[in-house]
């Protein structure tokens, strides 16, 4: 066997000298990422303000794939399925943004009463998009009565591949240690599903709804650059916007985002 | 003696790269000289100076030579996002990893080299120097042994953990997962073929399989199946079936809900705790003593599940069919049975294995079609061939190539000298369908599954339909990821571009073989060289004569080496 495994590694590096020149794999892309603060100091907040604002895209808004559902129909494809990585509403309002503080270091504390779940339900992610906070367990649920495997990309923190079997409604994950993301999240049984988790150290994150709202609450006056990051539109890391919130007051800062 | 041959041609082609690859070195914390020297000169090319996996040699492989800065190890012996321990790197790089190019290294490199390969692919990941803590074990204690009521257990484990999502009913890898599936990289991945266990990255002993499904094998999309991925987690077996019992119920009465309720309380504290002891914090004692009952209800479980996944295979790869099994077709007295027939389970399989077509374009660097296994009986008018070959998907010419546009199906063809040699010297055709000497072909495609065709080549592209068709009778069948194939034909027909069937005379036979959803098309394909089968004369007399010499003949399968070297006088083979 040894022998096959040695003719054959010599039959390919000949292989691939002669038909190949040095082509270089080329790499997935970087991901775009959230940008954190080095540090961040949890207290109490008072004399804040909040910022609020709407996401939109701009440009022809791209169709939502219907997602092929290439098993388990029966539970997966008892509703229709699309593609949710562009999702734009009435007003061409862009769901599933993520809008936070790059660079707060000290403000209030996560809401330890936030319930911290991703839904696989009918085979799909519910959210698309979550916010854990570092040291925090998510839970997972399944509620499918079909097998699913919680397959979570980071590179950070280690990954996650763990199956979540359809007796299993609910199973927590550990929690990570470093800021990170967003990751990807994928069920490897089923391939259509996909989700993303920003593990984040600081609590103002938020994500928009289908109406492209965001709201970030608390904020302790000052001014701050705001970013976003989108799957499919990218992030501003690069030119974030400049907002400045007074005590009592709501700062209003609106995104119209692109593809990237 | 094949061996050393083979190793001295690698370490040329290796030497000959790492003169090309001349390394800009790059600045490597802490990395003993020896081990980058090593390192440079036998990983690079395949796992890049860097060790991002992404050397000259990388861009035909699939799996890929692995990406060292990721520290993501599939073949550990540590639990579930842990790295692996140095043994566990050295061992991998001693033995290889069968089924990828990833070579062994026992013979071509000392124990102390390896070692310092080892301490230098660590300098490529931080995390190993991070650290703070030795990798979590996976522990072998009390493992129960093998027998007919553990594989029993382990084969309900299997359904019920899922296993089967992508390793498919009996194994072979054909599970309804297994065509959407990609690695950490983005590249398309297969579930392994439980049948095949010679193909096992990480060796098929039943520890060995244990600890893989345990600890999950990191970068591919095989999960972790670790505590409280089993059912009930934290219930002894006794209240694991009380608690089925009642969840099966309609309708739970106020003192079984109370009941379930605290199984439910039972198991979220173990969670919690395994959580815990996974996040690194301290258990008390009497935290530890929970999380060892659980875990050993566990462990139990997972034994049982590695004897029936141990079950699957045989304990070694099949001796290929030449010399001692070279394959015989049995001679039985009036009709020959037909495919689904119980005569056949008393014939020994010949095993020919096949690999990827890499001397002419489009080649197959990625085979996914390990071997044809062949049987055969025959009368006094009649032959007939048992082909069987297992292929993950059944691809039946509905889907095309994205980049060719070519249909692609699943195929089969058996390829025969048109006149057989005459003597076990006499130059035989070209094994790559032909040449100057001819080739008689069956090629079977699974989108007319009840028909073969029949073929006459000069070279691979250069094959065709004979004009007299319809002397095969045909019959073939998928199932669980198995091709089944069965062929008749008279031993002797009028057509003078058919083959004529002899006992007792050793007629050369070769395979290629097509798996569509591997984009298997034309000459990217799998093939096997020349081998040998007869018709057992009876009584046999010519035995002891011609399998020594077929054997020696039939070293052969390192074709896709040779020919490199013999295109030009290809015919004398
Ligand atoms: C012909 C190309 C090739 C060469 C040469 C090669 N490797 Fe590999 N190696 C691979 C491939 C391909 C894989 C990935 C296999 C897989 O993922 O199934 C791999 C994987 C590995 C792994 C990962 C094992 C695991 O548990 O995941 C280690 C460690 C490794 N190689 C070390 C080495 C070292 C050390 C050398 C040189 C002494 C070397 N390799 C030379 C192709 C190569
Ligand atoms: C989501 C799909 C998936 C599931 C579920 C799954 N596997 Fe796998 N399995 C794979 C893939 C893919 C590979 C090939 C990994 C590689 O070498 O990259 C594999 C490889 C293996 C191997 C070979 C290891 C080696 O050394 O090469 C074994 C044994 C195995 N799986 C057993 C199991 C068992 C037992 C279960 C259930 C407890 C299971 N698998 C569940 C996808 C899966």
């Amino acid at each position: 066997m040894k022998t096959y495994l040695l003719a054959s590694l010599t039959v390919f590096l000949a292989c691939c000298y002669v038909g190949n020149a040095f082509a270089a794999d080329s790499d997935a892309g970087e991901m775009e990422m959230l940008v954190f603060p080095e540090s961040y100091t949890a207290g109490s907040v008072s004399g804040g303000g909040t910022i609020s604002g709407v996401v939109t895209f701009e440009g022809d808004v791209p169709e939502m794939k219907k997602l092929e559902i290439t098993k388990d129909q029966a539970v997966c494809d008892a509703t229709e399925k699309y593609d949710e990585s562009v999702v734009v509403g009435e007003g061409n309002a862009l769901k599933n943004t993520i809008v936070y503080l790059i660079d707060i270091s000290k403000g209030k504390d996560f809401d330890k009463a936030a319930k911290l779940e991703i839904d696989q339900k009918g085979c799909q992610f519910n959210p698309h998009v979550q916010i854990v906070p570092v040291g925090v367990r998510i839970t997972m649920l399944n509620n499918d009565k079909v097998n699913h495997n919680v397959h979570i990309f980071s590179s950070v923190n280690t990954p996650v591949n763990k199956q979540q079997t359809k007796n299993r409604r609910r199973m927590p994950l550990k929690a990570v240690k470093k800021a990170e993301g967003p990751v990807s999240v994928k069920c490897d049984i089923h391939g259509w599903m996909s989700a993303w988790i920003a593990y984040v150290p600081h609590p103002y994150f938020a994500v928009t709804n289908e109406k492209g709202e965001f709201t970030l609450e608390d904020v302790p006056a000052g001014t701050y650059k705001l970013g976003y990051w989108h799957e499919a539109c990218g992030t501003n890391s690069g030119s974030p916007a400049s907002v400045t919130v007074e005590t009592g007051s709501t700062a209003t800062q609106n995104f119209t985002l692109k593809l990237k | 003696m094949r061996n050393r041959n083979v190793v001295s041609l690698l370490m040329l082609v290796l030497g000959m790269l790492c003169v090309l690859m001349l390394a800009h070195a790059q600045n490597a914390p802490e990395a003993s000289e020896k081990g980058k020297e090593v390192y440079e000169n036998s990983c690079a090319h395949c796992h890049g100076v860097e060790g991002r996996g992404d050397g000259s040699a990388a861009e035909n492989l699939l799996p890929k030579p692995r990406d060292f800065t990721r520290g993501l190890y599939k073949i550990r012996s540590t639990e579930s996002g842990q790295l692996p321990t140095d043994q566990d790197l050295f061992d991998i790089i001693t033995e290889g990893m069968p089924g990828s190019s990833m070579p062994p290294w026992d013979t071509a490199l000392s124990a102390d080299d390896r070692w310092e390969v080892v301490a230098y692919i660590k300098t490529f990941y931080d995390g190993f120097k991070e650290s703070e803590t030795p990798p979590r074990a996976i522990s072998l204690e009390d493992k129960i042994p093998y027998a007919e009521e553990s594989v029993e257990i382990g084969k309900g484990l299997y359904v019920d953990l899922g296993c089967v999502e992508c390793h498919g009913n009996v194994g072979r890898g054909d599970g309804t997962s297994a065509p959407t599936l990609t690695d950490e990289w983005g590249f398309q991945t297969w579930p392994a073929n439980l049948a095949q266990g010679w193909n096992y990255r990480g060796g098929a002993d039943t520890e060995d399989i244990f600890k893989r499904f345990i600890g999950g094998i990191a970068g591919s999309p095989m999960p972790a199946f670790e505590g409280d991925s089993f059912l009930h987690f934290g219930l002894t077996a006794e209240e694991s079936k009380r608690l089925s019992e009642l969840e099966n119920k309609d309708e739970m009465t106020e003192a079984e809900e109370e009941e379930s309720g605290k199984f439910y309380e039972k198991m979220d504290a173990a969670v919690d705790i395994a959580l815990n002891r996974a996040e690194g914090m301290e258990l008390s004692a009497a935290e530890q003593q929970t999380y060892d009952n659980a875990m050993k209800v566990v462990y139990e479980k997972s034994w049982h599940l590695a004897n029936y996944v141990k079950s699957l295979t045989p304990e070694k790869r099949p001796e290929s069919a030449i010399g001692n099994n070279v394959l015989r077709s049995q001679y039985v007295q009036g009709a020959l049975p037909p495919m689904d027939d119980a005569a056949w389970e008393t014939l020994q399989s010949g095993y020919f294995p096949v690999v990827g077509q890499v001397v002419i374009e489009p080649r197959q660097f990625n085979p996914t079609i390990d071997s044809v296994n062949v049987k055969s009986f025959y009368n006094d008018t009649e032959v007939a061939f048992l082909f069987t070959w297992d292929d993950r998907t059944q691809t039946i010419g509905d889907e095309t190539d994205e980049t060719t546009g070519k249909t692609l199906e699943d195929a089969l063809a058996i390829q025969f000298p048109v006149k057989v040699p005459q003597g076990p010297t006499a130059p035989k055709p070209y094994f790559l369908w032909g040449g100057r000497l001819p080739v008689y072909l069956w090629h079977w495609k699974a989108s007319a599954p009840e028909q073969v065709t029949e073929l006459t080549a000069k070279g691979i592209n250069n094959a065709e339909a004979q004009e007299a068709q319809g002397e095969l009778q045909t019959q073939s069948i998928y199932k669980d990821g198995q091709y089944k194939l069965w062929v008749k034909r008279a031993l002797k027909t009028d057509d003078k571009k058919d083959l004529q069937l002899e006992p007792g005379v050793f007629v050369p036979i070769a395979f290629s073989a097509w798996d569509g959803a591997n984009g298997d098309v034309d000459t990217k394909r799998v093939m096997s060289s020349w081998y040998a089968f007869v018709l057992e004369p009876v009584p046999s007399s010519k035995r002891f004569i011609y399998p020594p010499l077929i054997a020696i003949l039939s070293v052969g399968f390192l074709f896709g080496l040779r020919a490199f070297v013999q295109r030009r006088n290809s015919e004398e083979v």
